[in-house]
């Protein structure tokens, strides 16, 4: 007799295939595809490098960590490490966030000068920006020593100390906080300041109670980046730090790495500790973004709006002058007086008649420049565009999603940030030598080397733009209809765009100066502009490689140009 | 649900490029791995071209170098003088297609390793320093390379299975504005003068200059002591940096009176280029280092391979030698008379990670420099 009641294998094989299909939504398979990318890119690295620390020819070992850290000078090596990276990210934080929050949130004078403040002096590669350093603020030969000794007497500025060395790195690395920060300010609901002033706060107590604490997650993202960062600076600490004999963590890194057969025990045991010390930092600034709401773009609809700096206006006015001139003007004024002579010397009357456009006309006979800007530009935007899209996503699975280890995800994008350039290049160069796929002597090795490095900024990007938005945007959407991809086409994308470009426009940026990595991976027809840079500077044309910087600075400036016009036809309406 | 099965297939692909990369059967960091037994293809060719008597040599591997159509070159030299070197034997042979990777050493050492122990063989040739080409002999990477030309070349720069191009000269060099003629260093000792101290430049890795010219001393009549004595007055109150050109450019600059151990290539390019730059009269002895050239037991393109060391030992000589480099062939005299200490490439082999370390310590005492 036949009856309506389902059997049971039915019912079971009908629940399963509802399940199955809840596993195999579109969702759930763009999640998992950008967990799969991102553990790949992580951890084959990863796996090279604590191979290389824990094996030697004979099995298991840990002479490696007595190799690196048995040195008696190991304390000072920490002091130094820490003292510089804490130096730098304090200096790049204060600069950045002061910046960012003058441009987005102020009506301070002369905004035309941030955007190249920003930039710039990201674009101009480590070595020639700390060289410019040199020349203006070395005791013997700074030009600007030069200039205030008669004022002051004596020699005020000395770059090859650990300030100097902090000033350098903080300067040269503030454009990522400041670019952080634009985007963190610029997703601020206003009202709550506002409340603060109508409730009779002072500017200064409604910055320092309202405005920062609401900023915590770039706020800690910038300081994490920038510890790690400069804790993994090499130009710097080795143009700067040598001199007087000051040694940081990677010129140790370097060092042990240069030699043959490069020490990898001991190199992969320093990186070990910079591991540590960045998955505590990830852990600890998950903690801080905790417990607290920062969401501050939610249904309701706000247009950040201008507070007026009155008497401080022209102050700020005059700061910002005084740092475009420090960060910008300045060193980029040395590349440009460098390119034009046959030699550097210091200014003078006689050195104008040899001036001449000699370096830049070398430039167009150089043969593969064609082709190494070319494929900068194809890696540059490729990459940029990769990471954010693949983070954007990542960063909604970190912040957002309930799917346990989602925390895992976030240490697993970060931990490129550790690992040498040389020895992802290794990596790469081992695993792709041996795959059946025709990877190895292509751009597309170069492609996903650059997409490893940047992956872990790309992710501090999205994730912070991601704490500010209200989840209420999303479950609105949702209500009305839209499904999971269509809400994060449609109303998540546009909300993140300001902190995707910003990402964007870093990751592109820094990826034309990328040539660790680059240098073992490259082959003959794929050169890259960072290749030509570093040739010149073997070479030993600084002349020539100061043009090439400023032909650098003039094509990325426009490139960053584009980008913003383009984004800011899909982000939050600006006034 | 139309997408299921390329997402499906897409996450698997990486799940399964994971799992080879860890399953990979070497440990991604050993050094080397089993050769194969018995000659090469390229070995046999090398070996069939040495046995032709000189007059058929040349026209052989050109022969046969037409045929094989191409050449891949991985090289250390400076782009500069690549361009120029490689641009005279393309003129040379144009029928030849050269492709060329070029890196500082160390990498072009990292490079052919990786490729050989993968079995991946990019390379016909390899030029390099001295330190990675003992390195690569070591691993027995390269064939023996015999003929007329390799007879030509000085016995300082004859190796098993690598043959000296040209030689990497260290010498001082001073800013002639802030050092007046007469003033100069004309003895190595010279340099450990308390007058330079804060005004001398000493470079962080040139550990096979301290090391060669260390046991120089020693040979002198030194004592160990007293040769340590002479490095850390040097030291002493010296401005450390890190890489030669840096060096030479903050030299021109006047950040330095007087650079302990640059090329002498640099110095003369920057002088040539009319920067208050020079090295001469030379401080003897003279420490130099060879730089060679060595053929792949691998090589895809060995005729090419080799018809580019016989060139690069005849006609290519003359070519560096015009770019201000030492030639390594006698009749060229590369030295001019000066005496000549060469880096002992057994010793940077044994003894150097000695010496790397023994110099490490020598520099770090250049702390504490008060300029004033």
């Amino acid at each position: 007799m036949a009856t309506a009641s389902p059997t049971f294998p039915s019912a079971w094989s009908r629940r399963l295939s509802t399940g199955l299909r809840g596993l195999l939504t579109l969702k759930a398979l763009i999640l998992l595809v950008v967990v799969g990318v991102i553990a790949y890119l992580a951890l084959v690295p990863l796996y090279y490098l604590l191979w290389g620390t824990f094996f030697g020819e004979d099995g298991f070992t840990l002479d490696g960590f007595a190799r690196a850290y048995g040195d008696g000078r190991m304390g000072q090596l920490i002091f130094n490490s820490l003292a510089f990276s804490i130096g730098a990210a304090v200096i790049s934080l204060v600069v950045g966030t002061g910046l960012a929050y003058l441009n987005v949130r102020t009506d301070v004078p002369f905004k035309g000068l941030f955007f190249a403040a920003s930039m710039i002096p990201l674009i101009i590669p480590g070595i020639l920006y700390t060289v410019s350093w040199i020349l203006l603020a070395s005791p013997d030969i700074g030009l600007i020593n030069a200039a205030v000794e008669p004022i002051v007497g004596g020699s005020p500025l000395n770059v090859f100390s650990l300030w100097g060395m902090a000033w350098v790195e903080g300067l040269h690395l503030s454009p990522i906080v400041f670019l952080l920060m634009v985007a963190a300010f610029r997703s601020m609901d206003p009202a709550l300041e506002e409340s603060a002033l109508m409730s009779g706060a002072n500017k200064w107590t409604v910055f320092r109670k309202v405005t920062v604490p609401l900023a915590r997650p770039a706020i800690v993202a910038s300081v994490l980046i920038m510890v790690v960062r400069s804790l993994e600076s090499f130009e710097v600490p080795a143009l700067l730090g040598l001199q007087n004999g000051i040694y940081v963590f990677t010129s140790r890194i370097y060092f042990t790495l240069r030699t043959y057969p490069p020490d990898l025990n001991a190199a992969g045991a320093l990186a070990t500790g910079l591991l540590v010390l960045a998955a505590l930092g990830v852990l600890l600034s998950n903690r801080l973004g905790k417990g607290r709401n920062f969401q501050t773009v939610s249904g309701k609809g706000f247009r950040p709006r201008r507070m007026e700096l009155g008497r401080l206006r022209g102050v700020m006015g005059a700061g910002i002058i005084l740092y475009f001139i420090l960060t910008v003007l300045a060193p980029l004024a040395v590349l440009i007086y460098t390119s034009l002579l046959p030699f550097y010397r210091a200014p003078s009357m006689s050195v104008f008649g040899e001036m001449g456009l000699q370096n830049y006309r070398e430039l167009l006979d150089m043969e593969q420049a064609g082709t190494a800007l070319k494929n900068s530009l194809i890696l540059g935007v490729g990459s940029a565009t990769l990471v954010m899209l693949f983070m954007a996503i990542a960063g909604w699975l970190v912040v957002r999603s309930r799917v346990p280890g989602r925390q895992i995800v976030d240490q697993l994008s970060f931990l490129p940030l550790v690992i040498p350039g040389l020895v992802l290049g290794l990596s790469l160069a081992f695993v792709y030598l041996r795959s059946p796929i025709p990877i190895y002597g292509t751009l597309f090795i170069l492609l996903i080397a650059y997409c490893t490095r940047y992956m872990p900024y790309g992710m501090r990007y999205a994730v912070t733009s991601m704490h500010q938005i209200s989840s209420e945007l999303e479950e609105s959407a949702q209500a009305c209809g839209a499904g999971w991809w269509q809400t994060f086409r449609r109303v998540l994308l546009p909300l993140l765009s300001p902190g995707l470009i910003a990402g964007w426009v870093y990751i592109m940026v820094v990826s034309f100066r990328e040539l660790s990595s680059s240098i073992l991976l490259y082959s003959p027809g794929n050169e890259v502009l960072s290749i030509l840079i570093f040739e010149q500077y073997v070479n030993g044309q600084f002349t020539v490689l100061s043009a090439l910087g400023v032909v650098m600075v003039l094509t990325l400036v426009v490139l960053v140009s584009i980008a913003y016009k383009v984004g800011a036809k899909v982000g939050l309406k600006q006034d | 649900m139309r997408i299921r099965p390329t997402y499906a297939r897409l996450a698997a692909v990486v799940f399964a490029a994971v799992v080879a990369s860890s399953a990979c059967g070497t440990s991604p960091t050993s050094s080397s791995e089993e050769e194969s037994q018995g000659p090469t293809k390229a070995e046999q060719v090398y070996a069939e071209i040495e046995e032709l008597p000189a007059s058929e040599r040349h026209a052989e591997l050109v022969k046969r170098a037409n045929e094989e159509g191409a050449l891949a070159v991985y090289t250390s030299m400076t782009s500069e003088v690549t361009d120029e070197v490689i641009g005279a034997f393309e003129d040379a042979y144009g029928d030849l297609d050269v492709s060329v990777y070029r890196a500082d050493s160390e990498t072009v050492l990292q490079r052919v390793l990786q490729e050989q122990q993968a079995q991946f063989y990019g390379n016909d040739v390899v030029e390099s320093n001295a330190t990675e080409m003992i390195a690569l002999e070591q691993e027995g990477l390269m064939a023996p390379y015999r003929g007329a030309p390799r007879e030509t070349v000085s016995d300082l720069a004859k190796f098993d299975t690598w043959t000296g191009v040209r030689f990497n000269l260290f010498s001082p060099s001073w800013n002639t504005k802030l050092v007046k003629p007469g003033e100069q260093p004309t003895s190595w000792e010279d340099l450990a003068d308390p007058k330079w101290d804060g005004k001398l430049s000493m470079e962080i890795e040139d550990y096979d200059w301290y090391g060669t010219l260390h046991d120089y001393f020693v040979e002198q009549g030194m004592t160990e002591q007293e040769a340590d004595q002479v490095f850390s007055e040097m030291a002493d109150g010296a401005k450390i940096v890190k890489g030669h050109t840096v060096q030479g450019e903050l030299l021109s600059a006047g950040q330095f009176h007087v650079v302990a151990s640059n090329y002498s290539y640099i110095t003369d390019t920057l002088e040539r280029s009319g920067a208050p730059v020079g090295f001469e009269p030379m401080v003897e002895p003279v420490i130099a280092r060879p730089n060679g050239l060595g053929l792949m037991k691998t090589a895809e393109h060995p005729a090419a391979a080799m018809l580019f060391a016989d060139w690069l030992l005849t006609d290519g000589q003359k070519v560096m030698a015009d770019l201000g480099l030492t030639p390594a062939v006698q009749s060229m005299d590369p030295f001019q008379g000066r005496e000549v200490v060469p880096v002992d490439t057994d010793k940077l082999l044994k003894q150097g990670d000695e010496w790397s370390k023994q110099y490490e310590e020598v520099v770090q005492q250049g702390d504490e420099v008060e300029s004033d």
